[in-house]
């Protein structure tokens, strides 16, 4: 049984939770000519199409860019350390895409494999992913090209796909889900799926793999990588990527234990106390992040560590990202 | 909630300086309950911290034998081994760890060893070599050859004089050519050739190499025009950490998390992966 809801209904629904104190996130357009993901103030704010992809992703909520891991305290007494602040209350993220939605459950594997992290855990234990099929891409998406789509359901709650006439067709996926929508769990639609047309593939991502195996020390990376400023904007606007520091915030009496955002591209990300750094140049940098996305990941947790959501080449002031490197990786490779 | 990023409290029980920038610190667990269930395997690691300054990562280089305290060595370069440099006795430091997968110390029963170090690369072989002379009948010869760029830059010389003393140990120490004193009894040279000339026992040999990375390249080659086989030379690497637990990404060597599958490495696996180290 499908159920329809329309625009107007769905914003409805984002006030009521609202209303009932949940943390609503969704497409916002912030400034002119910039959409990003970020807490509703109210509903009306919610978005709902006149763009193709906002700027960030969905992980801030999940993985914020800066936690606070434990506060200190120094006294009389000694130091004293204290756990963060309570479990997050509940957070509804609403019109996330597919390539948003499928970077949580790749997220998942990272942060529970051997140490289980819970300040990532209890923070998507909160939240229900409200999910727009896909009615437009642009020359910069490409999910299609590592195994999702317009309409792709993985780590989506509840799906919303155009039914043509201003409404939407609602399936909840799962009980998270049906608990949020009010409804029950809806089977997976017919052969063929829903939504529109994806962009067309553009590489396999095994001659990726094998590229980065059998091409570590080449010129390729070096060249390739003339271009890029290091400013990480790939990584911090990337669904998927997740690398992070640990700094202290504070002073000899107290302060706080933080992890922010890193990113592959700076310099001393690597660096040795010692001087040395494994990764001295940029073109190695570059490399990284390729052989993370389609060798390391993939080797260690059996999945790309990429949606295709094209947020690194739309985001990147040096026309790089993860299409525009791996489309020549698989033209050099064919010629 | 469990948070694996939060430390143990550990107090200060005694610091010593090795050289103008070099120094060690015993930390004892603030918890008795902690102190008692903790063990560890040596060649692994912790994250170590300042308060307020942050955290950085160094093998515990106490043998697992010893069980009341800890202890870690550092070089102060920065901004965190520079408030660890301020920390003196009865002050607290927090300890995370251990991490890492060690030294498979049992599968070296039966051999002899050679401990090949240079310059602060000693904290992590010390530890190895005390617990091989702690469980002394269990393994074979022991030979040590330990270099620094001078004789100031030595550090933990007076155990190097202690592990001279027992039977079957073999302790060399070298300064690179410039690097002597008039006083200087050891030999002058790098440690490659040092240990060339040494001409200890390697075919039976387990050889632990640590030191910079130029001393390690030079170190192999020796070791097997004298017959060591590279699964049984091992190294421990030192990629950069922060979290120490397969997150954030920062060790990725190739294929590997460094913090989880190493960082102790044989060079047989080494030669398998990329020069990501």
């Amino acid at each position: 049984m499908s159920q329809r809801v329309s625009k107007e209904e769905l914003r409805q629904r984002a006030a009521a939770w609202l209303e009932a104190g949940k943390m609503v996130a969704g497409p916002v357009r912030v400034k002119a000519g910039t959409v990003l993901y970020a807490p509703l103030p109210k509903a009306e704010s919610l978005l709902l199409e006149g763009w193709v992809r906002p700027a960030n992703s969905i992980k801030e909520f999940v993985f914020p860019r800066h936690e606070v891991l434990y506060s200190y305290r120094v006294d009389a007494a000694g130091i004293t350390l204290q756990e963060p602040e309570p479990a997050p209350r509940e957070q509804v993220i609403v019109g996330a895409h597919p390539c948003d939605a499928a970077a949580l459950p790749l997220l998942d594997k990272l942060f529970n494999w051997d140490y289980p992290d819970d300040f990532y855990n209890r923070r998507r234990a909160a939240t229900a992913v409200v999910t727009l099929a896909c009615a437009a891409h642009d020359e910069e998406c490409f999910c299609t090209s590592v195994g999702l789509g317009p309409a792709a359901e993985r780590g989506s709650d509840v799906m919303l796909s155009d039914a043509g006439d201003g409404a939407y067709e609602v399936r909840c996926l799962t009980e998270k889900g049906a608990a949020l929508w009010g409804a029950g769990v809806a089977p997976a639609p017919a052969e063929g799926g829903m939504g529109a047309a994806g962009p067309e593939p553009r590489f396999n991502p095994a001659e990726v793999a094998a590229f980065v195996r059998e091409h570590f020390e080449d010129p390729f990376w070096r060249e390739r990588a003339l271009p890029c400023l290091g400013c990480g904007a790939c990584a911090y606007t990337c669904p998927a990527c997740h690398c992070f520091d640990i700094v202290d915030e504070g002073n000899a009496r107290g302060g706080v234990r933080a992890r922010n955002w890193d990113a592959c591209q700076f310099p001393l990300f690597t660096a040795h106390a010692s001087g040395h750094n494994p990764r001295p140049a940029q073109g190695a940098r570059q490399r990284q992040r390729i052989y993370h996305k389609f060798l390391m990941f993939p080797g260690k947790f059996g999945e790309v560590l990429c949606t295709g959501c094209g947020n690194c080449a739309r985001n990147c002031p040096a026309g790089l990202g993860v299409l525009p490197v791996v489309s020549e990786i698989c033209h050099a490779e064919s010629v | 909630m469990q948070n694996p990023y939060k430390p143990d409290l550990m107090e200060v029980i005694e610091v010593r300086q090795h050289t103008v920038d070099v120094k060690s610190v015993r930390l004892r667990f603030k918890d008795a309950g902690r102190a008692r269930e903790f063990g560890f395997r040596v060649g692994q690691f912790g994250i170590f911290s300042a308060f307020g300054s942050g955290e950085s990562t160094f093998n515990i280089c106490s043998s697992s034998t010893w069980h009341d305290h800890i202890e870690f060595c550092f070089r102060k370069v920065g901004r965190v081994t520079g408030a660890l440099w301020e920390a003196g006795e009865g002050d607290t430091l927090g300890f995370r760890g251990p991490y890492g997968n060690g030294y498979p110390m049992e599968e070296w029963r039966g051999r002899d060893l050679i401990f090949l170090g240079g310059g602060i690369a000693m904290p992590p072989i010390r530890c190895a070599i005390w617990y091989a002379l702690e469980n002394r009948a269990e393994y074979g010869a022991i030979t040590v050859v330990y270099g620094a760029r001078t004789v100031g830059d030595l550090v933990y010389r007076d155990e190097l004089e202690q592990w001279a003393g027992h039977p079957g140990v073999r302790v060399i120490q070298c300064v690179d050519p410039g690097g002597e004193t008039p006083e200087w009894k050891g030999e002058i040279g790098f440690v490659p050739t040092v240990f060339e000339r040494a001409q200890a026992p390697a075919a039976n040999a387990v050889a632990l190499v640590i030191g910079p990375p130029v001393m390690i390249k030079n170190t192999i080659p020796v070791l097997e025009r004298m017959g060591a086989k590279l699964s049984d030379v091992y190294t421990s690497l030192e990629n950069r950490m922060k979290c120490g637990i397969g997150k954030c990404g920062r060790c990725n060597a190739g294929p590997v998390y460094v913090c989880k599958e190493g960082p102790v490495f044989t060079f047989e696996a080494l030669r398998t992966m990329p020069m990501d180290y």
